[in-house]
């Protein structure tokens, strides 16, 4: 970063063109931090929507800032944000990944199935949570293969993957919900940790995970440039197939990794324990700036989008909106969050068809 | 209630019972509908070019079958109405047998077939309307008077499968789905009659069982189900007349979940945060709300201190009744083994002549029937099967637990 600096200007003899010509007063390579978390999380539209929605949530009730919602939001921002981080590789590439629901449905009866439990004798303990996950990168890598190498839209494979895991969970699920009796297991996604819900400590695990993995690693760094301009990719010899494979099972470990956490906080594992995850993480998804078109965004970003619709959904009951209402309030409140957010970019990125 | 996923989600919606309001039986086994609705996209978008051609094939196939089937079941392979006694076959249609409820329901109709000394023949439709109508329209083939007992999948199958049975001179009654419009004397003698349950009258009874354990003063929050929903409707409605009459009971809050424990448990961490300790009592529209909001009830350490009630008697909200610790006081049971066992005796008895449908009022052949308030002192009754003895004034009268005429 420092041979940008002057003392590289004085030496242009060494022969290599000068790439820093010209002045640069405001030295753009070394961000301060506030800068950079304006690069993580996307400044403007949606980070000054989610503080103004804060602000007004904490004047207009007395329970909105107090120590026992703000753990309550952190639990119910846990497992939106796990799956919303999943969809955000897929949402980068322009694809979509419609098997949440399902694929949340099968790794929690997987996870609770082969935990302790009241239907039968197994209890793998760890080995339970991690056939859990792996359920969903599974489904990930079906999602992945189906969509990439049979040129499936991806919509259409996940719709259908999304069945099957539907399906699988209904046989495993055999007409009641099975109970997660291994108390162990359960209490590392129930309840508090001090003030800190413990479901909330996963979430910030599996972020920074993702945001090392969108910074350091291939799949993260070609995501963009995939969804960016793919032709242009494969020419340059990426194997672009391998890493929209990846991508989808990075997606299909955080819906995994989402049923694990619901179970644990339900308790038991249920085919419909994903029920209304999809469409509320990929509203997360876009609402916080990652474009549907694909190239723009990141699981920073997603975060402050998940964190507007769950300060939206926990601040409209606090504040006693009528609920008959509140549905079309947060609907409300999203299109214009989206259309502020999009407003600066309105010209360069087309309109989603 | 069978309703349970989140009603926001609208581009993976494909539950239209939700969407219409419509009765729904109180199987887990709603599941199993996502899958009709899933299956045919995906058959089409799956595979491209070649499915095509083949959806192409399959449509012309299925059309040609459509019309013979048709054309089969107006065939003159009519049995005489009202045959012999020794001849009628006695048939179930239920959702699936791997859901508790209508396993129970198919145990409730062998009941009646051991009174009668006859076999039932169990139809499962795995939620597949089609298949329910096929399924039905298949028992022409046997040329028997039969007499059917079924749980419709929505509103709109009950039409086509009334008219089927009535083509082959069956006798049918219909449990919890039919268009509000469409009554049992608009289409003939052979659809015997149709049985709901109203939320109204037994929520209020409900409601009450949670005042009592709550000394009958203190604040409660209400879960509602999807808020145009009949049944959700009807079960609120049924609360508020019951706050009427106790003036010591205040409703803080009330909240849709959506039939669903996910989202009861985090609207339930909400109210908490909002209402604190004064939320003295849980009301939830549906078990699996219940369930959920128990669970952010723990997560608070308010377990076993605030008293509980939901609809629907899931298996495992009468586990929570029996074993009392967490204080889940009442759930409501419309006993589904009187809806397997009585509805087909009610069936049976017309298609033998012993009833003669043209006698019944309208208010027999369109009726809600009792439900029962499961608590603490008589929930083994629910979890276990009644004897033939036990159940046999209702299959002897299937009218005994007429609640109310539904128009």
């Amino acid at each position: 970063m420092s041979q940008s600096g002057p003392q590289v200007a004085d030496a242009p003899a060494t022969g290599t063109p000068s790439r820093t010509s010209g002045p640069t007063p405001p030295d753009p390579t070394t961000p301060g931090t506030l800068a950079r978390v304006r690069g993580l999380i996307g400044g403007g539209g949606p980070a000054v929507a989610l503080v103004v929605l804060i602000a007004f949530f904490s004047i207009a009730t007395p329970n909105f800032f107090s120590v026992s919602n703000a753990s309550s939001l952190l639990s119910q921002l846990s497992i939106l944000l796990v799956i919303s981080i999943g969809l955000t590789f897929v949402i980068l590439l322009g694809s979509l990944d419609l098997s949440v629901e399902g694929v949340m449905a099968s790794s929690s009866l997987v996870f609770v199935l082969l935990a302790s439990n009241d239907r039968n004798d197994l209890s793998l303990g760890f080995i339970a949570l991690i056939a859990g996950v792996l359920t969903g990168s599974l489904f990930g890598l079906l999602n992945g293969v189906l969509h990439v190498y049979l040129r499936v839209p991806s919509f259409m494979v996940t719709l259908g993957t999304g069945a099957i895991g539907v399906g699988l969970a209904t046989v495993l699920f055999g007409g009641r919900a099975p109970r997660l009796m291994d108390d162990g297991l359960r209490g590392l996604g129930f309840g508090n940790f001090g003030i800190f819900p413990k479901l909330a400590l996963i979430a910030i695990l599996v972020l920074v995970v993702a945001l090392l993995v969108q910074k350091f690693t291939r799949v993260g760094r070609y995501g963009y440039a995939i969804g960016g301009d793919e032709p242009v990719v494969r020419l340059s010899g990426v194997n672009v197939e391998r890493y929209k494979v990846l991508s989808f099972v990075l997606a299909g470990t955080g819906s995994g990794i989402a049923g694990v956490m619901a179970a644990m906080q339900l308790g038991v594992g249920d085919v419909s324990i994903g029920a209304g995850f999809q469409f509320t993480a990929i509203t997360a998804v876009v609402l916080g700036g990652t474009a549907l078109v694909g190239g723009i965004g990141g699981v920073g970003k997603t975060l402050v989008g998940a964190a507007i619709i769950t300060v939206l959904a926990n601040g409209l009951i606090l504040l006693g909106v009528n609920p008959y209402v509140q549905i079309s309030v947060q609907g409300l409140v999203i299109v214009v969050a989206v259309v502020a957010t999009g407003w600066s970019l309105r010209k360069r990125v087309r309109a989603i068809k | 209630m069978a309703a349970k996923f989140g009603s926001e989600s609208i581009l993976v919606q494909r539950r239209p019972d939700y969407l219409t309001g419509e009765m729904r039986s109180p199987a887990p086994a709603g599941h199993n509908e996502v899958k009709e609705h899933w299956v045919p996209m995906n058959a089409h978008g799956s595979f491209p070019r070649w499915t095509k051609r083949a959806a192409g094939i399959a449509t012309i196939m299925a059309v040609a079958i459509g019309l013979s089937a048709c054309s089969s079941a107006a065939d003159d392979n009519k049995p005489a109405a009202g045959g012999e006694k020794g001849d009628v076959l006695l048939v179930q249609g239920i959702r699936s047998l791997s859901n508790s409820y209508h396993a129970n329901w198919a145990a409730g109709g062998d009941l009646f077939g051991e009174s009668v000394d006859k076999k039932v023949i169990v139809l499962s439709d795995e939620a597949d309307s089609q298949k329910q109508l096929s399924l039905v329209k298949g028992l022409a083939a046997k040329g028997q008077v039969y007499a059917l007992n079924i749980d419709p999948n929505t509103s709109s199958d009950t039409e086509a499968i009334v008219r089927a049975v009535t083509e082959a001179g069956g006798y049918v009654v219909t449990q919890w789905n039919k268009p509000d419009d469409l009554n049992p004397w608009d289409i003939g003698d052979h659809w015997v009659a149709h049985i709901a349950f109203d939320g109204t009258g037994i929520g209020k009874d409900v409601s009450q069982t949670l005042f009592d354990s709550m000394g009958g003063e203190g604040g409660i929050i209400a879960l509602q189900g999807i808020l145009d929903n009949k049944p959700a409707k009807q079960r609120f409605a049924g609360l508020q007349e019951a706050l009427k009459a106790n003036p010591g009971i205040t409703l803080l809050d009330d909240q849709t979940a959506n039939w669903s424990r996910t989202e009861a448990l985090s609207v339930t961490q909400t109210l908490l945060a909002k209402h604190g300790d004064k939320v003295k009592g849980v009301w939830a529209a549906n078990d699996e709300m219940a369930l959920g909001a128990l669970e952010a009830l723990k997560a608070a350490g308010m377990a076993g201190k605030v008293p509980i009630i939901g609809f629907d008697a899931v298996p495992q909200a009468l586990d929570e009744i029996k074993s009392g610790t967490n204080k889940y006081v009442a759930t409501v049971s419309t006993d589904p083994w009187w809806q397997g066992g009585a509805a087909l005796s009610l069936a049976y008895k017309a298609a033998t002549g012993e009833i003669d449908v043209s006698k019944l009022s309208h208010d027999q052949r369109a009726f809600y029937a009792e439900q029962s308030i499961v608590t603490k002192d008589n929930v083994e009754k629910f979890t276990q099967a009644p004897t033939l003895e036990a159940l046999k004034p209702d299959l002897d009268d299937p009218f005994k637990r007429f609640s109310a005429p539904i128009n």
